[in-house]
């Protein structure tokens, strides 16, 4: 008996300990806080790296310093600085993946995909044409955002109730949600008959350098920057998608979280499906899949963890712009289309790869 | 003759009892896990609790934290019996339990783990993260005084195994918990942050704060408890204040049970 005692009480027996006195009552933390606003804005920026928006928006703004200088030196072979490209790609595909990419980041934070965003679109777009074409356009936008959210919502009970991941959940619903707008609308792409001017200033409105478009992505950015950063349910995500465990443990409800993620994915959704239909007038079921790998691919590059708990507004409007500046250098710089689709791909990869090496160093 | 008739476990401190546990058993099917466990932590207790992997310490730690419901048993705060034990229904009464690694969230910031679900907002539920930092560093500066540390924005994720339990206890501390629960904390810690951690439970105690630590480092135990309570096989087989045991004894009880102590006070009579 003796021997196993003895193999672990090598320790020597210590006597009960006594107290420190708290002679540690150095604040060394606060007196070493910056004072200056200089120093105060060094240090914000020191730790904003490692969290995607910082690193992205330097990489974009290099690309866009590239284009431009192109630009200049031969204006008729790469007019990316034409006003009316400027005008086309900047203020009217950006807008929309980025709202996409704000919906499917949020979801992303809180632990969670969405898989079925381009059959929601295409179905929150018919619902919409549908309805503006009978009813006033307010109708139609409560209607189609409503059935966005609602589409989302379900696909989050799913989620939540059953814990399938969220992956082949919503997989299988986005193959439901194409085949249902195919059903309620047929085939034939659905028509906005006569598009009111207002309803398309509201939406898509021309301000010669700028769309309507810019000005919904810069609202909703600013909404979602102060609800994700600085409100406590935006906070709620982080915590959700970053440990589970220790939110429950002070009892955040995290099926509750991922339910406000889905029901935000939703809004976005369908919003995003308005700004599209009103933008072409028109919208034929089930050629907007590509859409949902383009919006994960924009909140990637923007910086968002696919494992959750990570990523930022700024980085998923920066990343959703990146793609399409990027898509639309190729377009100008005439390559064949197989080359959009393997830039993206290629983005999404060194993205996240860029990402989990900036997740090793700052944790 | 059974280990509680042997040694009745009675709070050491004279301040009354704070958390009482009464003939709880936990089934997980047909296999018991914990068996007819009575227990008490007295106000401003500093309780190990000890045994071997498989005693079913983690089981009663969950039951106390509210995580997980027990089969049959009673649950006193304070005196009164607690209907429905839940998680929120413990948070609420100040029950803490940090666990070795899950209690923090990595890629939030110091600031935002300690206020996480806590957070001070204005009426419209938007934070105040200045006033939440400034609490931040002037807690971590006079409650724990963590070594090597930079701001409270930095993420936790960055901070090693012993600054985050130490960030874990300020939160406890700042939010004025009442029973802190620690679930292995010294497992993962290098020894001077041992050391600093079982300093902060001593300050704990000081203010009033009763903790519970479980472990199965008996020298950590021992420096700090006031009180040891024994688990093996589910069953609690001993229950006793510092001045009445041994390492000694301890160890025989977590190595080879009843018949460990038995043999243990043959070999070894206490004085």
């Amino acid at each position: 008996m003796t021997d196993s005692l003895s193999t672990s009480t090598t320790e020597p027996v210590s006597e009960p300990l006594v107290l420190d006195e708290p002679a540690t009552r150095r604040r060394s933390l606060a007196d070493n806080q910056p004072t200056t606003t200089w120093s105060r804005l060094k240090e914000n920026l020191y730790y904003l790296r490692g969290r995607g928006a910082l690193e992205i928006t330097i990489v974009y703004a290099v690309i866009v310093l590239a284009f431009v200088v192109y630009s200049l030196s031969d204006r008729a072979a790469f007019p990316f600085l034409s006003s009316s490209n400027l005008a086309g790609v900047v203020t009217q595909s950006i807008p929309v993946l980025a709202l996409l990419a704000i919906g499917a980041g949020i979801l992303m934070i809180s632990g969670e995909f969405d898989l079925s965003m381009g059959a929601s679109i295409g179905f929150a777009g018919v619902v919409f044409i549908r309805v503006v074409n009978n009813h006033a356009w307010p109708i139609a936008f409560v209607l189609a955002v409503g059935s966005a959210m609602l589409i989302a919502l379900i696909n989050g009970y799913i989620v939540v109730l059953t814990r399938i991941p969220s992956f082949i959940a919503t997989l299988g619903m986005s193959f439901f949600w194409t085949g249902a707008s195919i059903y309620i609308n047929g085939t034939t792409p659905a028509v906005i008959n006569s598009p009111g001017e207002f309803m398309t200033n509201v939406f898509t409105g021309n301000f010669g350098f700028f769309r309507a478009q810019l000005l919904w992505m810069i609202g909703i950015g600013i909404i979602a920057w102060f609800f994700l950063h600085r409100h406590r349910r935006g906070n709620h995500i982080y915590a959700v998608g970053g440990n589970a465990a220790a939110a429950r443990a002070v009892s955040i409800k995290p099926n509750s979280v991922r339910l406000m993620a889905f029901g935000i994915f939703g809004m976005m959704t369908g919003l995003a499906a308005v700004l599209t239909v009103v933008r072409t007038d028109g919208m034929q079921p089930g050629t907007t899949s590509d859409l949902t790998l383009y919006a994960i691919a924009a909140a990637v590059v923007g910086g968002c963890s696919l494992a959750g708990g990570r990523g930022t507004v700024v980085g998923m409007i920066i990343g959703a712009a990146l793609i399409r500046t990027v898509e639309n250098g190729l377009i100008l710089a005439k390559a064949p289309g197989f080359y959009i689709q393997l830039f993206v791909g290629l983005t999404i990869v060194v993205a996240a790869t860029i990402n989990k090496l900036m997740e090793g160093r700052t944790s | 003759m059974t280990a509680t008739e042997m040694q009745p476990g009675a709070p050491s401190a004279t301040t009354g009892e704070l958390l009482r546990l009464e003939a709880v058993t936990k089934k997980y099917g047909p296999n018991t896990v914990l068996d007819d466990v009575s227990l008490t932590v007295g106000k401003g207790e500093v309780v190990g609790l000890l045994g071997d992997n498989g005693a079913g310490k983690s089981t009663l730690v969950k039951i106390m934290s509210g995580v997980v419901p027990m089969t049959s048993g009673r649950y006193f705060w304070a005196g009164e019996q607690v209907a429905k034990v839940t998680r929120p229904e413990t948070e609420r009464l100040g029950v803490e339990t940090i666990f070795q690694d899950s209690a923090l969230v990595p890629s939030m910031t110091i600031t935002r783990n300690i206020f996480m679900g806590r957070e001070i907002t204005n009426a419209a539920g938007f934070m105040k993260l200045k006033q939440m930092d400034a609490i931040t560093t002037e807690v971590l500066d006079t409650v724990v005084s963590i070594e090597g540390l930079k701001s409270a924005k930095q993420l936790v994720g960055s901070l090693s195994g012993g600054q985050a339990q130490a960030v874990s206890i300020a939160r406890a501390v700042y939010f004025k918990r009442s029973l802190l629960i620690l679930d292995e904390p010294t497992s993962a810690l290098a020894v001077r942050a041992t050391e600093a951690l079982l300093n902060y439970l001593l300050q704990l105690k000081r203010e009033g704060v009763s903790s519970l630590l479980v472990t199965h480092n008996l020298h950590h135990a021992y420096k700090v408890c006031d009180r040891h309570i024994v688990m093996n096989r589910g069953r609690k087989i001993l229950d006793v204040r510092r001045e009445d045991t041994s390492v000694g004894e301890l160890t025989a009880a977590v190595v080879e049970g009843m018949e460990g102590v038995l043999r243990y006070r043959e070999g070894q009579p206490l004085a």
